[in-house]
């Protein structure tokens, strides 16, 4: 029951995830696929540190946010299929900044949530403990 | 609507190949093959010409759900931080070379058809 609890949050969240990224793809094309891909490591870096203070989290609700919403919402197929039609394209220096900005960006943007998520995360739990 | 039924089918199917993988091994190997297969896949439905609306439903939803890029680069930052730093690399360097080479493989082979 507590499985497919998971498996139906994964999905319901995967579901809404998937469905921001094609409206937001709709307005910007693969710019669209760079924004939700650096806004989903920021918030996936946050999330998985934040929750490690509190372990009193629902498994299905952190997975459902995390591997559900955030990993769905973030794509590593269109993000290579992007740079492929790029490369079609000629644009050359479109690819290059794609790539350079994805590669960098994303590994940034993860380190910034993680650390944020770490250090909210700590005080949040300090202060709940002071409540007690 | 049809995005949405797409992408919580390749979101679960991540999940479950994460977990039955995770135990197998120490590395994120389970997230490697996702998004490699991911890739070959989306290449070849690119280049098959499809409706729009079935492109739609299996690209943009459920390979699109299937695949991720922020486990990706988390996975590559706890490398970092518990000192596998050529492990990161090297998960690294296979997720966006393979990425890129196999997403050409796909839309390549579509033309065979």
């Amino acid at each position: 029951m507590e499985k497919f609890k998971c498996l139906f949050s994964i999905g319901i969240f995967g579901a809404l995830g998937g469905i921001c990224r094609y409206l937001i793809g709709l307005q910007l094309d693969y710019r669209g696929d760079l924004l939700v891909n650096l806004l989903g490591c920021f918030l996936l870096g946050f999330l998985t540190y934040f929750w490690l203070n509190f372990r009193e989290i629902a498994n299905w609700l952190s997975l459902g946010l995390g591997t559900g919403f955030v990993g769905s919402f973030t794509t590593f197929s269109s993000f290579c299929l992007d740079n492929l039609k790029l490369l079609l394209a000629g644009q050359n220096l479109a690819l290059l900044l794609y790539l350079l900005i994805s590669i960098a960006g994303g590994w940034i943007a993860a380190l910034i949530g993680i650390k944020a998520g770490t250090e909210i995360g700590r005080r949040f739990s300090q202060s709940g403990e002071e409540d007690d | 609507m049809m995005i949405g039924l797409g992408a919580a089918l390749g979101s679960i199917g991540r999940y479950l190949i994460t977990i039955r993988l995770k135990k197998v091994s120490g590395w994120p190997l389970a997230t490697l093959l996702i998004n490699l297969s991911g890739a070959f896949a989306l290449g070849l439905l690119f280049g098959l010409n499809l409706l729009p609306d079935v492109y739609k439903i299996l690209g943009i939803g459920f390979f699109g759900g299937y695949t991720t890029f922020s486990t990706f680069n988390v996975e590559l930052l706890a490398l970092h931080h518990s000192q596998a730093r050529r492990l990161e690399l090297f998960y690294g360097l296979t997720s966006y070379l393979g990425g890129l080479l196999l997403v050409t493989l796909g839309f390549w082979s579509s033309k065979m058809f």
